[in-house]
């Protein structure tokens, strides 16, 4: 008796938990069907009050248009640029920075690292029309080199608290034998801490390309004509008068969905203890 | 090898780490710093585009305090904010005590569940417009299907409707931060305070109640309060949609930012409603860096 009781209950769990899987999935992934098949629908079965909910014929028109017909490959290669060069610079300030907070000892270390929390914690809707007055008085209104300056204060902090926990979780005992050896500071960051901490500093800077690749509210009031925006901008800008043109809008936002979707999917091991410690910022 | 006597060697500790901080620190003071301040003092004067600004008091302020869309975006950021953090809390909540059990497929249905949370907010935004569609959307489509209803929703165009077609949306792409956020904390719970719990015949809801919800406590506090934080201040994803409307329905503060700055060209009485904000705002950091502070 107890045993069928337990094997009744067990079946009872496990069909609870796979229908609110089930359900989960539904409403995570439809959006994102939606979104892939509506890219590849044609303009005459994409406009009517009951698009079927499969694709009856399937063409890669928009994504020809896309790159044939809009400014698209423009407006990637300018987010490709931005974000990248962002990476890089905020992980060599974040690198050095996060270094010297967690091995040096000097006055005003502990406030620096509250000012990174207080900064990383700043939202943009308050700093956005400081930050555009700010470029246009330094002659960078209309200019994707803005986007470089201006994604740092979210990537530095970002990077910086989240490469504060990788390095404290090293142990010190290798670097000062190697300090007693005579290396420099320096020589034990290069030789010692970052070839143990790669894993974590590849996260790091998967996240800070991401980032700057998904920001919008930066991008939309610093730049202004297609050569110096961004895929996230670009894409909005899709109309014909006020007519959206859904299938250049769908194909154009499952191409720029792809970065930050693999990067994250291929980082999302890690991710798992980083959201933890309230690590990812939208 | 032999210490070199340079800056870079041991013996200047200080100076090393002072300079390798100082690119930090002048992001932090200045490049940040900077504009924060000057924002203060902005909301004082009667900046526009294009014209020097002249020092004016306390007058935006007063302006803002008598417009009554001023109060109705704040009352549909408070609304945005408090229904779709609560939302997600709940949401992520059931949905990282599932995928806490061990089940066929846990780590296929972790990767899927995280997808919405890597797309660029504009792609969410666009696709749900596209979704939400007064004609074309799949969303009325599918609901006529199943028979829930005749006519369709004016998701995007009642003005009764639109705040909430928004807040679907945030919680849409909001909830997998929670669900991990929250499923590392559970993973730190020992499961034998459960079957104790068990043995002395405390339900499921107990459980959850004296043993996951105080164990976790921290965690939930914390992932709440950066939640809060972000919705509170979420723009693309209303100003993609709805852009406001209609009439300032969904219209929240960083959208009528956004609107009074670059549709309107006051700058300085943008910056105030920015700066009118801030008192809340920065109790919210405050709290949730303390917080932060404290798990390191």
């Amino acid at each position: 008796m107890a045993g069928t009781s337990l094997k009744r209950q067990k079946f009872l769990k496990f069909f609870l938990i796979y229908t609110v899987i089930a359900i989960a999935l539904f409403f995570t992934l439809f959006p994102i069907y939606w979104m892939i098949k509506s890219s590849i629908t044609p303009d005459d079965i994409m406009y009517t009050p009951r698009p079927s909910l499969f694709p009856e014929r399937i063409t890669f028109a928009h994504y020809k248009a896309l790159f044939t017909e809009t400014s698209f490959m423009r407006y990637f290669f300018n987010s490709v640029y931005v974000a990248t060069i962002t990476m890089v610079i905020s992980m060599i300030i974040s690198i050095l920075g996060s270094y010297s907070m967690t091995r040096l000892r000097f006055r005003g270390r502990v406030f620096i690292m509250r000012s990174i929390i207080l900064s990383y914690l700043l939202p943009v809707a308050v700093l956005f029309i400081p930050m555009y007055i700010l470029m246009s008085k330094i002659g960078l209104n209309n200019n994707k080199n803005s986007l470089l300056i201006v994604y740092l204060t979210f990537t530095v902090p970002y990077s910086c608290y989240m490469l504060i926990s990788y390095f404290r979780a090293i142990p010190k005992s290798l670097e000062e034998a190697a300090l007693i050896d005579g290396c420099t500071h320096l020589q034990t960051l290069i030789r010692i801490i970052l070839p143990i901490a790669s894993p974590g500093i590849a996260v790091v800077a998967t996240f800070a390309f991401t980032l700057s690749w998904n920001e919008y509210l930066y991008a939309l009031v610093l730049t202004t004509s297609p050569s110096q925006q961004t895929v996230t901008i670009g894409i909005s800008t899709f109309q014909f008068s006020d007519q959206y043109i859904w299938g250049l809008i769908m194909s154009s936002s499952v191409i720029s969905s792809i970065p930050a979707v693999t990067l994250y999917l291929l980082a999302q091991r890690y991710l798992i203890s980083g959201l933890a410690s309230g690590g990812v910022k939208q | 090898m032999k210490q070199k006597p340079n800056m870079l060697g041991y013996k200047n500790e200080k100076t090393l780490g002072r300079m390798l901080v100082l690119p930090i620190f002048l992001l932090v003071f200045v490049l940040m710093g900077y504009p924060f301040i000057n924002t203060l003092y902005i909301s004082l004067t009667n900046k526009r585009v294009g014209y020097e600004p002249e020092f004016i008091g306390f007058k935006n302020y007063v302006r803002l305090l008598a417009d009554p869309t001023y109060w109705l975006v704040l009352k549909n950021t408070f609304v945005y904010m408090f229904l779709a953090v609560g939302m997600k809390l709940i949401l992520g909540m059931i949905l990282a005590i599932t995928l806490n059990e061990k089940f066929p497929g846990r780590a296929i249905v972790r990767m899927l569940l995280l997808v919405p949370w890597a797309l660029p907010g504009m792609v969410a935004a666009m696709t749900w417009k596209w979704m939400y569609n007064d004609t074309f959307g799949i969303i009325n489509s599918l609901l006529k299907n199943i028979g829930l209803i005749e006519v369709s929703i004016p998701w995007l165009s009642s003005k009764h409707l639109t705040l909430y077609s928004v807040i679907i949306v945030n919680i849409w792409r909001g909830v997998p931060f929670f669900i991990f956020s929250l499923l590392g904390g559970l993973q730190t719970i020992d499961g034998q305070m459960y079957e104790a719990a068990k043995i002395d015949g405390a339900n499921v809801l107990r459980r959850f109640w004296n043993i996951t919800v105080p164990s976790i406590f921290p965690v939930i506090s914390i992932t709440t309060m950066l939640s809060a934080i972000w919705t509170f201040n979420d723009f693309e994803n209303i100003y993609l949609i709805t852009g406001g409307g209609p009439i300032n329905s969904s219209s929240v503060i960083a959208t009528y930012t956004y609107q009074i700055a670059f549709q309107y060209n006051e700058m300085a009485q943008a910056v105030s409603v920015a700066v009118s904000i801030m008192p809340i705002l920065i109790l919210m950091i405050l709290f949730a860096s303390k917080r932060i502070g404290k798990e390191d």
